[in-house]
């Protein structure tokens, strides 16, 4: 039984407090998806609340056969889905410091605000569908299959999506380094 | 699409986006606290759910004689199931306790006739079984178009049809509620607190 | 309450129909069954009958609807029975569903705020569910309204109600506009079964429940 599944047993058996285990486990891996996805910290609380909360309501249906994380991030893509679809568009903002970091070949990322600021800008331009099947593929690394069991959309209208969203972020890469 | 296909600007977006998010302790305690404010979650709620359902089962052809008698409005228990092996005693057996001092608010067993001489099949379909076109089929009195079943059901209101030879009718004398969203209207059974036994 | 149950049922001998389908949500695509699990959730939170929501997800499947077309009409439900809740300002299953079928036959939220106020002993489904049924038979939405309300707060009983939509319903299939028949049967008084003013046209069958 993976460690995943335990937890669960143990919160079912009463054990309230073997909750926190999963919620560390997963935490950050659900904000960073939340971040990236809803653009904001507000948004991403809020769609982090839900989720965990709801899962814990729901656990008594989660089936062991299923991999806890494929199961928590459902319910976190469509609290995502939910939150996004109540807010209005964001603006659109063009960065420039996009061309400075590519010019940097061996520069390790360190971590500033300006940097997560300027993918939250490039990623916000995606359309919200594209934007998720763009991070649950090459943020989150799943595979199709699981991706389609998530969000319950077909595999080749994901890869679809996952091109496109990729097609889009090189046109934009085409528009601003002749600039 | 493997990493080594991606476009160098793509592959460093997906890069950036990888980074870990900054998080500090005060959403995570949120999450325990909210989760402490919850019931616990059980293994076996869904059971639980299921055994408050209103059931619908016949009555033996002594119990319809009391009904038909005019007795209707005598309190009947709903949720009953005798599939469910909890309430057994150690030894097997079933209780019969005291019904009285056992009894909820209780309800009332509704008689559904329906009249249609050229049918070969009909059954009712409704929120008390699921819809299930298969679980509580009417009986013909003999040389009759009359079909009749009775069913006990809780106090509240209840939707339903009838199931002819495939067919789902409305109840002609029951009020109808708005189309079901699936091509139907249901007929409505308001059923109001019997009397205790 | 189960001991006891058992206890009658030994008692009237009743033998009940086979267990129910320990999973009927089994049937539907993992999709909409995700989704509509989450609706009954947000119902639960929300105070709303979930049980109604379950019901109409298991209509949805008996008659063979896509799973697309079962979470509309599920999402359908729960807003009209969370509009239901906020007119009426109730938790009661019972109540907020019959409510939720009048605003879905065309009844509008503030129409329900007569029903606030609870009164001992009388409850207002076989109010609403005449409400929904003289509205789907063609009466016009605020007609029903006033003729339901006044009577209400007339105090009429369940069988008041029952016996207008009896004798609307009679009037309408014997050719009588509906309009027509509810102001007819409200002026001469609901409760009296008088044989209505229109004759039958030639020919036409009287007993309506037979196929």
């Amino acid at each position: 039984m993976s460690d995943d599944a335990a937890d669960v047993q143990r919160v079912l058996a009463g054990d309230v407090d073997a909750y926190a285990a999963l919620v560390d486990r997963y935490y950050d891996r659900c904000a960073r998806f939340a971040v990236r996805m809803l653009g904001n910290r507000d948004d991403a609380e809020d769609a982090l609340q839900a989720t965990f909360l709801r899962a814990y309501r729901a656990l008594h249906r989660y089936q062991e056969r299923d991999r806890f994380s494929a199961w928590l991030y459902r319910i976190l893509v469509n609290q995502c889905r939910s939150i996004a679809a109540r807010r209005s568009h964001r603006e659109r903002v063009f960065v420039r410091e996009e061309a400075l970091l590519l010019n940097a070949p061996d520069r390790t990322p360190n971590w500033t605000g300006e940097e997560e600021e300027f993918v939250q800008r490039v990623l916000a331009e995606l359309d919200p569908l594209l934007r998720e099947a763009f991070l649950l593929k090459h943020i989150e690394e799943m595979s199709y299959e699981e991706m389609s069991a998530l969000t319950g959309v077909g595999v080749s209208a994901l890869k679809m999506r996952v091109k496109r969203a990729c097609d889009r972020l090189r046109e934009r890469w085409e528009r601003i380094k002749n600039d | 699409m493997t990493d080594s296909e991606l476009h160098p600007y793509v592959e460093l977006i997906a890069r950036e986006a990888r980074r870990p998010v900054f998080t500090d302790r005060m959403g995570r305690d949120r999450v325990m606290a909210a989760i402490h404010a919850e019931p616990v979650p059980r293994r076996h709620v869904r059971l639980w759910e299921r055994v408050l359902e209103p059931r619908s089962f016949r009555l033996s052809p002594a119990g319809s004689a009391l009904i038909a008698a005019g007795l209707v409005g005598i309190g009947v228990i709903a949720g009953v199931t005798s599939t469910n092996r909890d309430v057994r005693s150690p030894d097997g057996q079933l209780p019969v306790a005291d019904v009285r001092s056992h009894l909820p608010v209780s309800d009332t067993v509704v008689n559904f006739v329906f009249i249609a001489p050229q049918a070969t099949n009909v059954s009712i379909v409704g929120d008390f079984n699921g819809w299930d076109a298969t679980k509580t089929p009417l009986v013909r009195a003999a040389n009759s178009g009359r079909w009749t079943v009775t069913l006990p059901l809780t106090a509240g209101r209840h939707l339903y049809s009838y199931v002819v030879d495939g067919a789902w009718n409305a109840d002609p004398n029951a009020p109808i509620a708005p189309d079901d969203g699936f091509g139907h209207s249901s007929s409505v059974k308001i059923v109001s607190r019997g009397s205790a036994l | 309450m189960l001991a006891g149950a058992l206890g009658l049922a030994v008692l009237l001998g009743a033998r009940p129909t086979a267990a129910q389908d320990p999973d009927p949500f089994s049937r539907f695509d993992q999709g909409t069954r995700y989704t509509i699990e989450l609706l009954i959730d947000s119902a639960t939170a929300a105070g709303l009958p979930s049980q109604r929501l379950r019901s109409t997800a298991l209509l949805g499947l008996s008659r063979k609807a896509d799973g697309k077309q079962i979470v509309a009409v599920v999402q359908k439900q729960l807003s009209l029975l969370r509009v239901a809740k906020s007119a009426l300002g109730t938790s009661d299953p019972e109540e907020l569903s019959s409510a939720a079928a009048v605003l879905e036959a065309g009844g509008k939220p503030g129409q329900l705020n007569p029903f606030r106020i609870k009164q001992k002993g009388r409850n207002d489904l076989q109010a609403f569910a005449v409400w929904a049924d003289l509205i789907e038979r063609g009466v016009p939405s605020d007609d029903a309204s006033m003729a339901i309300t006044k009577l209400w707060q007339d105090g009429a009983d369940d069988d008041t109600f029952q016996s207008l939509f009896r004798n609307v319903k009679s009037d309408i299939l014997q050719g009588l506009n509906p309009g027509t028949a509810l102001q007819n049967r409200i002026r001469e008084g609901p409760g009296r079964v008088s044989p209505s003013t229109v004759k039958p046209p030639e020919g036409q069958q009287e007993n309506q429940s037979s196929r």
